[in-house]
């Protein structure tokens, strides 16, 4: 199993989930985050004083789902989130070693 | 002498008026149901032929007088018998009043204080009122003549006092005496409504709250008088403490503020109707004693007063130490009922409305119900005291509020304004909607909001009924006010607005198009609202920023939430549609408010974050970016725009004329101004020659608005803004527009601080006159200008630190320069000045001011490029020079 995070804009969100479904994944998690990558935010004016905002309002998407599926996900998130501009985001994977449904206690395997 | 008589009486003792209203109705005894009392036989069948006129009306007053006369010998000359004699003097009053003839205007005769509580002595002043429905004229002065005379030939003592229906105006600057009489005005002949007129014209809000302020004075300097004691061995029955003017103090009180009042507390009602009684009854048997009107109880007349009243029994001494040992537990009795009225009399807020511990209510809950327009006072009294509507009102509105249509609760102007101004958003006003809102009262002013009554949409965000959702939005803008440091920003663009009460208004109907299974509820609710700019008379220009608002009201939170802002596309649409700062700052807010209302969860930090950075982002495309949009031949929404001003254009403009004016102006232009406005423009622009000035003064509101047509030429947007300053003008608003060939539109907005134009007629030409010397170049404005200057740069209030911020990125063919300073005269003349000495030529501004703050954004360029690096450098030192006050 592997746990994708994708750190998106906060507008593409949709289109990620949309591009997701189609691959029959379904359970997410989505989160409003702020922070920065390479795109260090910038300095706005407003009134003229400047005033910093580096740290950016994105969304990020969590998916768990089968070693199979992986490259396909990332493909598609990749795909439905990409604008070309500085700023698209990241997609993390990473290992997930186990993982319990709470309700029954069971283990997924 | 009747003129001066009656001049005399109107500017008399007496004075100020009070909205009475309720008690006047109260009475509601009109003429036709004043009980006439049948005289005795003897009266009318004298011998010896049948006397005249006056013989028999003096007859009459001497059987009335000699029936008191015989109940106060009684000991018996107490309520009963003076509300007799009271009827007496009515019939005598209205056959006066017959006989005084008819004539061509309404007149009233009203009996003023104890005879208006029927309540007259025997040798008591008759104190009337006597109202005339238009002006006193001439024959007005015969009745006055005709009525009064025969009433001084009886030998009375009458206290008149006369007035035209329309002086109820000036009765807020009379004096209170006066307001105090009319507390006990009773209809005795004629037209009874000419008081509610008379009363209606005066400013009711504070007449109350002086009405009872003033009684409280005059108590306490009569008490004064009497050493502030009422046990007086030889007291004064009417003036003395505890004595017949304490009672009248204690009852207008609780008439005035509350009229179960002395049945709460004090000695209690029982005991009080008692005292008077007696009280009442010494005082007949004082005035049947001396024969004259006198009130102070002697020694020689305490032993008659004990002997009348049946104090009998053992020795003359002992009677009388029993009589006046009554008469200081009486007189107690009403010091300590007058005692509690004045501690625990609510405060008087409006009128027939006072605070009390349970919040605001009416005094008189039966003339509230059938007056739905003085509700909304009632609500605006609570949000200024910062307290509620009591429970005791909100219900007399439940079981009234079903009666009226929404134009019965805004009759008029003031009402309609009135309305408006509630809707200012401070704390309380989400809780004062409320209490509307469930005493079925919002509904009935707003019938569309019943609509939305408990309305439950489901989806699987919102977590309230719509209405209380609506409501909730309210509440979220209140709080703005004292917001936490994260919310502040926006605290601070709902303080910069113009008229909040337009985005409380807008907010109220953004939902209400969800009583529609509907997927464009906006589209419904902007429909509706429609109706209520129509009940509120709302002009032109706050009818559209409403419905722009409930129409668009979703597309802020659609753009920040939903699409790539960073994309300038998105931005410069959204701003293309807002089109004002002021706009922008209304949708923000309303957005902000409306997310927050959904549910607690919905405005997040992370929401917030994104919607202040499309604001800024919209923000300063309006003001910074607009410049490279200009209209111009390709397609888009201002293609749309410009068709409409063409289409409409009025018989004389030519199609081909506006066009040709309007290409090259920036495209917010279209945006900025009304269609007859941009007509107005291309007028004036019509065959303008080189070195011509064209210009248009027009009062708007309270304020004016200057308009310049003409050629470009250097220090044109300084001599304009001097010209205005050197006349004491203070500059709010402005733009300034340059065309690529050269053709200016200077538009200011501005407040006549000096009362300039408002006092002199040609004021507007003088102004205009100079305008054309300065840019001719005959008149020189820095000298005119430099001792206003000099006044104004002395600074008078701890100002802030001026901010200049110059932009050479944000467009591609002007470098824009921001500027926000301490507003002060002369300013604007004084940074334009400084641009055009350093050889820039001033192509657009945006002026706006915020309270003291002023902004304004200048777009420049120099021989027709931006500024370089090094020119822009020294432009900024000679404004920071400026700004500092040190050239």
């Amino acid at each position: 199993m592997k746990l994708i995070k994708a750190i998106v804009r906060p507008n593409k969100v949709d289109d990620v989930k949309n591009a997701l479904e189609k691959l029959h994944i379904s359970g997410m998690t989505v989160t409003e985050v702020r922070g920065h990558g390479k795109q260090k935010g910038h300095t706005a004016i407003y009134r003229g004083q400047e005033y910093n905002v580096s740290l950016l309002p994105k969304m990020e998407v969590e998916v768990v789902i089968p070693d199979a599926l992986a490259t396909d996900a990332i493909k598609a998130i990749s795909e439905a989130a990409r604008t070309g501009e500085i700023g698209d985001g990241r997609v993390f994977v990473l290992p997930v070693l186990e993982s319990y449904r709470i309700r029954t206690g069971e283990k997924e395997v | 002498m009747l003129r001066r008589l009656a001049a005399g009486a109107r500017h008399g003792v007496y004075g100020r008026a009070v909205l009475f209203g309720p008690r006047i109705s109260a009475y509601d005894t009109g003429v036709g149901s004043v009980p006439i009392v049948p005289m005795t036989d003897h009266l009318t069948s004298v011998s010896g032929g049948v006397p005249d006129a006056p013989t028999l009306r003096a007859r009459r007053l001497d059987a009335a007088r000699d029936e008191l006369a015989a109940a106060a010998g009684r000991g018996e000359g107490g309520r009963q018998a003076m509300r007799q004699y009271s009827h007496r003097m009515d019939a005598i009053v209205q056959q006066l009043f017959a006989e005084a003839g008819p004539v061509s205007q309404s007149v009233a005769v009203f009996a003023l204080g104890g005879y208006g509580r029927r309540e007259l002595c025997l040798h008591s002043d008759v104190d009337l009122l006597l109202l005339f429905s238009d002006r006193i004229d001439e024959p007005a002065e015969q009745l006055l003549r005709r009525f009064l005379n025969p009433l001084w030939d009886l030998g009375l003592t009458v206290g008149h006092h006369v007035r035209e229906v329309a002086e109820g105006r000036t009765l807020t600057d009379d004096n209170p005496e006066f307001l105090l009489a009319l507390t006990d005005a009773r209809p005795v002949v004629g037209d009874a409504t000419l008081l509610d007129a008379f009363l209606a014209r005066s400013n009711a809000a504070r007449t109350a709250t002086r009405a009872v302020g003033a009684l409280k004075t005059l108590i306490a300097e009569r008490h004064a008088r009497f050493n502030d004691t009422l046990y007086q061995i030889e007291p004064d029955v009417k003036e003395s403490p505890g004595g017949l003017r304490d009672l009248f103090g204690a009852q207008t009180i609780a008439m005035l503020t509350d009229p179960t009042l002395l049945a709460q507390g004090g000695s209690g009602a029982r005991a009080l109707e008692d005292a008077e009684e007696f009280l009442l009854r010494v005082r007949s048997v004082l005035h049947l004693e001396a024969g004259r009107h006198h009130n102070v109880l002697r020694h020689e007349m305490q032993e008659r007063a004990a002997a009348r009243l049946g104090y009998t029994g053992g020795t003359a001494r002992q009677s009388v130490e029993r009589f006046m040992s009554d008469y200081f537990r009486h007189a107690r009795v009403i010091d300590r009922s007058l005692r509690w009225a004045l501690r625990a009399a609510p405060t008087p807020v409006g009128p027939n409305m006072v605070r009390a511990a349970d919040g605001v209510r009416f005094v008189d809950a039966g003339y509230a119900a059938d007056h739905p327009e003085t509700w909304v006072a009632a609500f605006q009294a609570a949000m200024d005291a910062g307290c509620g509507v009591s429970d005791d009102a909100l219900a007399c509105i439940q079981q009234n509020a079903g009666r009226f249509t929404p134009d019965a609760f805004m009759p008029t102007a003031d009402h309609q304004r009135a309305w408006l101004a509630l809707l200012k958003p401070r704390a309380g006003l989400y809780e004062r909607l409320s209490e509307m809102h469930e005493a079925g009262m919002l509904g009935q002013v707003m019938p569309e909001f019943k609509r939305i009554d408990c309305r439950v949409v489901r989806d699987f965000y919102h977590k309230y009924t719509v209405d209380e959702h609506t409501l909730l939005t309210i509440r979220n803008l209140e709080r703005l006010a004292n917001a936490t440091p994260e919310r502040a920003r926006f605290g601070r663009v709902l303080s910069e607005i113009h008229q909040p009460e337009l985005l409380v208004l807008a907010l109220l109907y953004h939902d209400i198009g969800k009583w529609k299974d509907d997927d464009d509820h906006a589209a419904e609710s902007e429909r509706l609202i429609v109706k209520m700019c129509d009940r509120l008379q709302l002009d032109e220009e706050e009818r559209s920023t409403v419905r722009f608002l409930v129409g668009q009201h979703l597309r802020m939170s659609l753009v920040a939430f939903r699409r790539d802002t960073e994309d300038p596309q998105i931005v410069a649409h959204l701003a293309a549609l807002i089109g004002t700062e002021e706009r922008l700052k209304l949708l923000c807010l309303m957005t902000l408010a409306d997310v927050e209302a959904v549910s607690r969860e919905t405005l997040t930090p992370w929401k917030e974050e994104l919607l202040w950075r499309l604001y800024v982002d919209t923000y300063n495309h309006l003001t910074v970016a607009y410049g490279d949009e200009v209209i111009d031949s390709s397609p888009g929404s201002h293609a749309a725009l410009v068709s409409e001003v063409i289409a409409g254009r009025p018989d004389d403009l030519a199609a081909e004329e506006v066009e040709h004016f309007l290409h090259g102006l920036p495209r917010r232009y279209l945006q900025l101004f009304s269609h007859d406005a941009i007509y107005a423009h291309v007028r004036l622009a019509r065959a303008l020659a080189p070195g011509t000035i064209r210009t248009l003064v027009r009062k708007k509101g309270n304020e004016w608005e200057l308009t310049v047509i003409t050629y470009d030429q250097p220090f044109l947007f300084s001599n304009c803004s001097g010209v205005l300053s050197s006349y004491g003008m203070d500059i709010l608003r402005g733009y300034a527009f340059t065309k690529p060939d050269g053709l200016v539109v200077d538009w200011f907005h501005f407040s006549d601080l000096e009362r300039f134009l408002a006092m002199n007629e040609g004021g507007a030409t003088q102004m205009t006159k100079r305008l054309e010397d300065v840019v001719a170049g005959t008149t020189d404005i820095a000298a005119r200008l430099k001792g206003r200057e000099e006044g104004a740069l002395v600074p008078k209030l701890p100002g802030f630190a001026p901010v200049i911020h110059s932009d050479n990125e944000s467009s591609p063919r002007y470098t824009i320069v921001e500027i926000v300073a301490e507003n002060a005269l002369g300013l604007l003349y004084r940074m334009s000045r400084a641009m055009s000495e350093s050889g820039c030529d001033v192509d657009l501004v945006l002026i706006s001011t915020e309270g003291r703050r002023a902004i304004d954004v200048f777009h420049l360029t120099k021989e027709g490029k931006k500024l370089s690096a090094s020119q822009l450098t020294e432009l900024t030192a000679n404004l920071q020079r400026v700004l500092e006050g040190r050239s």
